[in-house]
């Protein structure tokens, strides 16, 4: 008898959470890579000018977000099961969904820019993880955190292109980096990549080619990371 | 009641059932440590580790359909390159390394001379993508199965689903990888007190364990640690090794230190095969050693050894060989798959 009541009870529980569970809303968080406050078209590169006589096209941007948390005052109200979301600007992939619970307040999102250790040693996955995906090494084990692929005139490289693949787990090349940003409750989250910025703080003329784990590749998950913003009003 | 008792019985046998299968496909052999590999992610399945079998076997995963995983690892060489220095691959070009035996792979922490691949999964990407390998990428291979007659109903068979994913594909070699345990040479029967060896092999074991053992440590015979054996470089290659992936120069000319089973049949030896007879490695050891900052401790005290001392070695190293391994027909091309629809 008294099995059959807590049996119920179990029931009626399930019943509950499921019912509060639905009642999450869904919430985009989007990106959008800028040069000059003009969102760029992956699609259709344009070229723009840098300094006075140089221009420079982005051919290719891709990245991971992984790890996204709700924070408020510092403490983690949620945080998203099996987080791993490729960002892929020229398959037009740069917005997500998020399913928090409706009833938390929080003031901070905050995620990963790139894929852990962890994970990175864990052998073959799937989804967005999955190395058909093309961020994932294969002369040498990793995901590639981020890439971007363009060509500008101050590159004296073939085609003058530039390439940035950055990536990296293990010490002391670990180039996985924390990006915190201003939330609010039900509201979407608009991201801005200034990639103007991002060339900027790099010496292009010198450094327009990384492909691997290196102190050069962590400096510049530095700054990657430093060009995430919430998007200006 | 007796409806229980024979649902009981019933799932006893299902248990002992998979057990043998399981036993079957993947074991460790008595006195072995854990392996590495974490099988919870990746449960062995004969149908798995056949289409894995399958993968390894088919040229289809290069770009020009005329190399297999098994061109450079076959299994009458206990799965190493047979009398290249430096394998060959795609429109024979030359790679840059010497092709190792791959067995026992499931207690190895990290694979590649250097120790570049930090996952079994993960190894197929490396030869798949090299240029002078199979010149392909895994979004391609993936593209190109699903295109053939014989792989989506493979796949459905192993996971349940005919839509092919690198991670499905990846899963499915490393599965089959998993099955090539070698323990049954003589060396492992004396250690079950199920042989004996000859006064030869006995003395030669005596010197390996005070002269070799603490690099290519038992039973596994590495310590799966990168040193530096005292090899010239070679100007040619100017292959740094380790340092290749750490960017420490203290890692510079240190490689894996592979395991010695089977070495009898893995010839040439060492990373660049630049050793065709194990006489050449055990006169490496004991007069070749290059003095250099990055050699390891254990070969600072040189190595002296009478003529009948290394003969008396090679004698031990030849009780490593494991005929069951090398002819188990389990590992070999599976006629029945390919040769059927190709
Ligand atoms: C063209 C020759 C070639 C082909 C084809 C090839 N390999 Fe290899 N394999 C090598 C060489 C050379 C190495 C060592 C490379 C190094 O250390 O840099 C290696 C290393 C390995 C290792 C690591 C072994 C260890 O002990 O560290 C594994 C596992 C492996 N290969 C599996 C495969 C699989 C699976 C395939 C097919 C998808 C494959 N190989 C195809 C040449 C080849
Ligand atoms: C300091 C550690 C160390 C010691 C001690 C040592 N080895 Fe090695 N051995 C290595 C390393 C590292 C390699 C691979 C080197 C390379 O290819 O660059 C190797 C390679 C070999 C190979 C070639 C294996 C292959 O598959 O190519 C043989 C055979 C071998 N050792 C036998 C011996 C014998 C016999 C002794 C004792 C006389 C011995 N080793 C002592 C570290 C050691």
């Amino acid at each position: 008898m008294k099995i059959r009541i807590v049996v119920f009870l179990l029931f009626l529980n399930s019943i509950y959470s499921n019912t509060q569970a639905q009642k999450s809303n869904e919430i985009s968080v989007s990106f959008y890579p800028l040069f000059k406050n003009s969102v760029i078209d992956f699609n259709q590169p344009a070229f723009y000018q840098i300094g006075i006589n140089d221009s420079i096209q982005f051919d290719l941007l891709r990245f991971y977000i992984s790890g996204i948390q709700l924070l408020n005052d510092g403490k983690v109200m949620w945080e998203e099961q099996k987080s791993f979301h490729l960002i892929d600007a020229n398959e037009n992939l740069l917005s997500i969904l998020i399913q928090p619970p409706l009833n938390i307040s929080y003031t901070e999102i905050k995620f990963n820019l790139g894929i852990d250790s962890i994970t990175n040693v864990s052998g073959a996955m799937g989804g967005d993880l999955d190395p058909t995906k093309g961020m994932y090494w294969t002369w040498q084990n990793g995901y590639i955190n981020f890439k971007l692929e363009g060509k500008c005139s101050l590159c004296m490289t073939r085609n003058n292109e530039f390439q940035f693949h950055i990536g990296g787990y293990q010490f002391p090349f670990s180039s996985i980096q924390t990006i915190n940003l201003l939330a609010e409750p039900q509201k979407n989250i608009y991201v801005d990549i200034d990639l103007r910025k991002l060339i900027e703080l790099n010496d292009l003329v010198n450094e327009n080619n990384i492909v691997a784990p290196s102190k050069e590749a962590v400096l510049f998950s530095n700054q990657i990371a430093s060009v995430f913003s919430n998007r200006k009003k | 009641m007796k409806k229980s008792l024979l649902l009981l019985i019933g799932i006893c046998f299902t248990i002992s059932g998979f057990t043998i299968l399981k036993e079957k496909l993947f074991y460790v052999p008595k006195d072995w440590p854990k392996p590495e590999y974490d099988f919870s992610k990746n449960p062995l399945t004969h149908d798995k580790v056949e289409l894995g079998r399958a993968l390894f076997y088919d040229p289809v995963l290069s770009k020009d359909n005329t190399i297999s995983c098994n061109s450079c690892h076959s299994q009458f060489t206990a799965f190493a390159h047979v009398d290249h220095a430096l394998s060959h691959g795609i429109n024979n070009l030359i790679g840059n390394r010497n092709a190792p035996a791959l067995m026992n792979l499931a207690w190895q922490k990290s694979f590649m001379w250097d120790g570049a691949i930090n996952h079994l999964d993960m190894q197929p990407l490396a030869p798949i993508a090299n240029e002078k390998e199979m010149a392909s990428n895994i979004d391609s291979v993936v593209k190109k199965l699903q295109r053939t007659k014989l792989y989506p109903t493979l796949f459905l068979k192993a996971f349940g689903d005919s839509i092919i994913t690198g991670e499905h594909t990846l899963k499915a070699i490393s599965q089959f990888m998993l099955t090539l345990i070698s323990s049954n040479s003589k060396y492992d029967s004396v250690m079950r007190k199920k042989a004996t060896f000859t006064e030869q092999e006995k003395n030669g074991y005596t010197l390996f364990k005070l002269t070799c053992s603490g690099c290519h440590q038992e039973p596994l015979f590495t310590n799966q640690q990168f040193e530096n054996n005292g090899l010239t470089i070679d100007a040619t290659l100017n292959d740094i090794g380790r340092m290749k992936i750490t960017l420490d120069p203290n890692d510079s000319l240190n490689f894996k230190v592979p395991s010695l089973r089977n070495i009898e049949f893995s010839y040439p030896y060492m990373h660049d095969g630049r050793f065709k007879k194990l006489t050449d490695v055990l006169n490496h050891y004991i007069s070749g050693i290059q003095k250099s900052k990055t050699l390891s401790k254990k070969l600072e005290v040189p190595i002296l050894l009478s003529s009948n001392e290394k003969v008396d070695i090679i004698a031990f190293l030849l009780t490593l060989t494991d005929r069951s391994f090398l002819f188990n027909t389990d590992f070999s091309y599976p006629k029945e798959l390919l040769l059927k629809t190709n």
